[in-house]
């Protein structure tokens, strides 16, 4: 066993402990919010808030 | 009159991601799995390599010790090998072919559909 | 705006408009840069130096093009999903749908082979200091789920870790021309194969070599894809597009002239990365060390941004369900498009962990090529349905339609240069992309809604 050895497994460990909170983080939200309202983004929305199109 | 979408369920999007998966990785693997994919140099080393005899000057053999190469022997193969550029007509014309059927069946398709887009967005022409 | 409107659009969750004209700079170039790094050499195994050069250039005019027309395009359809939106609104909704495609493999594929990249980067440096046999997979695995998680927690803390990665990166390359340039190299500068050995395949090697030649500027296009983040779209996206390529062409020229000089050209045609071993032929511990981490920064920015692009195009096509509208979901804390971020995570694995690197490369390309093509086209359309003065363009670009005839030709070069070797997987792309556009046309196309998909505030489009 040397440091690169350790640092595999170190690499291991944080690969699982980042995919462990982005997906419990993920459920969490999912189960808070209504689904309508986390999808109820529509594109162009800002652009006629923001942009002007007239000449 | 809008067209209105029928509801998809779960099942139905689960579905539709699964089939598209599929796809992908059959179009990335087929190929490997046949064993057609890539290009390969092949090597035709000399038979008493030396560094003037595979064009290498002062500088260059500098630079290939540098790398790792100490004698013209060890970079022989590596500076012999070529690729084989000859090609089949026929296999171009059917690629040629191909891909401009496809932009023109994308692009035929498309207008069907965006001609029903302009005229739900903007009403039916007035004429 | 009436009092209505504006109640309903506090209800709605958005992405956030947090960004500037540094931030997509460092999204275009920091997807790009590491074409420098690794990949662009293998143009000169292709052709010889001298078509390494000449595909160089060649493929900087055909970006210039790209950088032209798209930055006319999308500061007028600033959307999520850059080329896809504009396919939308120009071509029809099947053309949306291939792009859409195109731009969602082009990136996840890129991110794999960064990810791959960093793998055996990290076995080269833990060979040199005496450990043989590093298990890759973690390093792999750990690269493409921390990036994932940064673009997750936010896009603005993303895009400013890229810009401040990528322009080390970019200044690592110069300090290795000027170190090189004022003797810092143990070994001199050598450009006799230029003389003796200009073209070893004659005129067909440069054309050949064009394939890599991509390599230099792939994946600048992917500025578009911040269209809905920028604070100011019509203003930073020409400005950073723009920018970028000029960058892009110094960095290529100059990696060109140093790796050429001091590499023989033999063994450029095959490095895996040849700044790196570039700055191992100077001798020079300083900048080894250097040009190491430089490597190591280009491929993270790379990832990086290629998440990010890959997500915002696949959460655009849920958005307007082209794909299940489950995808379209904007984080209510982060603001990101969450769902895709994490989606995409387990592909880019499929794809790093099974694939070996060249081709997922070629796939890349292919997919970049497929997209360049259906620029040309794009641009001439939106000319002819919007004249210049019928809407407010935030750039327009000089000498149309000069510029998209010029793309065309060298995107037909160049899918000549992939058939000479790589003839397979151009056949296997596009039958991909032929049974997947069938399959959205007689199926999937029912769930869209037909008015919907059209949401810029145009006139109507001439002869509709």
């Amino acid at each position: 066993m040397d440091i690169w050895n350790y640092l595999e497994y170190a690499a291991w460990a944080l690969s699982a402990l980042v995919a462990a909170i982005m997906l419990l983080d993920m459920f969490r939200i999912d189960t808070t919010y209504d689904n309508e309202l986390l999808t109820s983004s529509r594109e162009g929305e800002l652009e006629l808030t923001q942009e002007r199109h007239e000449l | 009159m809008a067209y209105q979408p029928p509801k998809q369920g779960l099942v139905g999007q689960i579905v539709d991601v699964f089939v598209l998966l599929v796809l992908t990785v059959g179009a990335l693997y087929l190929p490997l799995y046949l064993g057609l994919a890539g290009a390969a140099k092949t090597p035709q080393p000399l038979e008493n390599p030396t560094w003037e005899a595979l064009g290498q000057n002062a500088a260059e053999q500098q630079q290939w010790a540098a790398l790792g190469y100490p004698d013209a022997a060890s970079a022989n193969e590596m500076i012999t090998a070529r690729f084989d550029y000859t090609f089949s007509w026929t296999a171009l014309i059917v690629m040629a072919v191909v891909v401009i059927g496809y932009f023109v069946l994308v692009v035929r398709l498309s207008e069907k559909e965006y001609r029903e887009v302009i005229a739900e967005r903007f009403g039916d022409r007035k004429n | 705006m009436s009092n209505t409107t504006a109640a309903a659009a506090q209800e709605r969750l958005g992405l956030l408009r947090v960004l500037g004209p540094g931030h997509v700079w460092a999204l275009g170039v920091g997807i790009v840069l590491v074409g420098e790094y690794m990949g662009w050499n293998f143009s000169v195994g292709k052709g010889g130096m001298i078509a390494g050069l000449v595909a160089c250039w060649v493929a900087g005019l055909l970006y210039t093009c790209v950088a032209m027309i798209d930055s006319e395009v999308t500061s007028t359809v600033a959307a999520a999903g850059g080329q896809y939106a504009q396919a939308k609104h120009i071509v029809g909704p099947l053309m949306a749908f291939n792009v859409g495609l195109f731009l969602v493999m082009a990136y996840t594929m890129l991110e794999a082979a960064n990810a791959i990249t960093i793998g055996f980067l990290l076995d080269t440096v833990a060979g040199m200091l005496g450990h043989s046999g590093l298990n890759q997979k973690p390093f792999i695995i750990l690269t493409i789920l921390a990036l994932a998680w940064l673009n997750y927690r936010g896009v603005l803390a993303s895009l400013s870790f890229n810009f401040i990665i990528t322009a080390f990166a970019f200044v690592a390359i110069i300090v290795l021309f000027l170190s090189v340039q004022f003797g810092a190299s143990a070994v001199p500068l050598d450009f006799s194969a230029v003389s003796n050995e200009p073209l070893p395949y004659g005129w067909l090697g440069i054309v050949a070599a064009l394939h890599f030649g991509l390599w230099y500027y792939l994946g600048i296009e992917g500025t578009c894809q911040a269209a809905e983040e920028v604070r100011s779209p019509a203003r930073s996206l020409p400005f950073g597009t723009m920018a970028g390529i000029m960058t892009l062409l110094i960095a290529a020229t100059l990696t060109w002239y140093v790796c050429s000089g001091l590499i023989p050209w033999e063994y450029l045609g095959n490095a895996g990365t040849p700044l790196f071993d570039a700055a191992r032929v100077t001798g020079n511990s300083g900048l080894m060390v250097l040009l190491f981490i430089g490597t190591a920064f280009a491929t993270t920015a790379s990832a990086n941004g290629c998440i990010n692009d890959a997500s915002r195009a696949w959460f655009s096509m849920g958005r307007d369900r082209y794909l299940p509208s489950w995808f379209g979901a904007v984080h209510p804390h982060y603001r990101t498009p969450y769902r895709s971020i994490v989606f995409l995570v387990p592909i880019a694995l499929i794809f790093a962990l099974g694939a070996p690197l060249d081709q997922v490369i070629t796939f890349s390309i292919l997919s970049g090529l497929l997209g360049y093509t259906f620029m040309t086209f794009n641009m001439v359309m939106f000319r002819r349905k919007w004249p210049l003065g019928t809407i407010k363009r935030g750039y327009v670009h000089p000498w149309h339609p000069l510029p998209a005839l010029l793309l065309l030709l060298i995107c037909g070069a160049t899918y000549f240069a992939v058939f000479l070797g790589y003839g397979t997987q151009l056949i296997a792309m596009l039958s991909f992309y032929i049974i997947a556009s069938l399959w959205f046309h007689f199926w999937r196309y029912r769930f869209v809604r037909r008015g919907d998909q059209f949401t810029m505030p145009w006139p109507r489009p001439i002869g509709y």
